[in-house]
């Protein structure tokens, strides 16, 4: 079973079982590859390389000055991960996308590869702050996309997961859904615990 | 919001791995939410980022990424994200249209949804 996330000095670490580290790259990667898409990162380069090309970022610039729109994405998974910057103007948010969608969805996924490519790296999991800082935000992307497809929407339906996945009933897809995404949650919460401890307790340089 | 989780928790069913990469391609129905358009008046008052809550999000990331990204004290940031948590949502900064733009753009980069806005 994996070990919670603690500091040594070595660096920071949790202890993944295999198939556990399997998992979580695995999904680290699938939610990658859904950023790859037409609403994520437009004409990006394939999942297998994670470096886009110069041509990829002078036609992404073009299109950006060209002035043309960017929609939403349709997955609401997706919707999530990139949602919109105004609640009262869709104007000003359909400008927000314009400028910041493609750039947003490329950083997503390439955090989200690096993240996976960590927990395939041979021996136990060592990380460093930057590596440990990018999990917490990968962690929260994928399960932000899990939750999604759990169709959780409420403070309410989060309980309601956490119990689903105490049952953890085999042949219901959505119930080890449910558990992966607590397992996840867990898992979280004992980094950004870690991360927390490592910050001053009065106010520090922004990093804005 | 999640508060603090228990310690103790089991582990994924063994296999679930190819089951659920099935999940992650797969959409629940959406539901469609719909912005109002407003008129957009010029004015010189300040423009605000408002971070809302949302069911996925702990607590501690708030409150972490409250504190490092606007280096907030940890009681400050705390007090933030409870008012994220408890009245659905906070204004985290204030300033420029640019500089409430470039701080939402940095909140949905960590995966929290914020949005800017004349009005609080």
């Amino acid at each position: 079973m994996a070990r919670r996330f603690r500091r040594t000095r070595r660096g920071i670490t949790a202890g993944f079982e295999p198939q556990e580290a399997e998992l979580v790259a695995g999904l680290l990667e699938d939610v990658a590859g859904l950023l790859a898409g037409p609403a994520g990162a437009t004409g990006g380069p394939s999942p297998v390389e994670d470096d886009a090309g110069e041509e990829d970022q002078l036609a992404a610039l073009a299109r950006q000055l060209g002035g043309e729109p960017v929609a939403a994405p349709e997955d609401p998974a997706l919707a999530r991960l990139l949602p919109p910057a105004s609640r009262d103007d869709d104007e000003a948010a359909a400008e927000f996308r314009r400028f910041t969608q493609e750039g947003l969805a490329d950083r997503k996924r390439a955090l989200l590869l690096s993240t996976a490519a960590t927990l395939r790296r041979p021996g136990p999991l060592l990380l460093t702050d930057d590596e440990a800082r990018g999990w917490a935000t990968a962690l929260t992307d994928l399960r932000l996309v899990l939750a999604q497809r759990l169709g959780l929407q409420t403070d309410d339906d989060a309980a309601l997961v956490s119990l689903r996945a105490a049952e953890a009933d085999e042949d219901d897809p959505a119930s080890w859904t449910a558990s992966i995404y607590d397992f996840l949650t867990w898992l979280q919460e004992g980094l950004a615990d870690v991360l927390l401890r490592g910050l001053p307790r009065g106010g520090g340089p922004p990093l804005r | 919001m999640v508060g603090a989780v228990s310690a103790l928790r089991t582990p994924p069913p063994p296999g679930a791995a190819p089951r659920t990469a099935r999940w992650v391609a797969t959409a629940a129905p959406a539901e469609a939410e719909r912005a109002q358009a407003t008129e957009a008046a010029e004015t010189e008052r300040p423009w605000v980022t408002l971070v809302w809550n949302d069911p996925v999000n702990l607590m501690s990331y708030v409150t972490y990424v409250f504190q490092s990204y606007f280096g907030y004290s940890r009681a400050e940031a705390e007090k933030l994200m409870q008012d994220v948590h408890g009245k659905g949502r906070a204004v985290v900064s204030t300033g420029s249209l640019e500089e409430m733009e470039r701080d939402v753009e940095a909140m949905h980069g960590f995966g929290l949804w914020a949005t800017f806005s004349h009005d609080s």
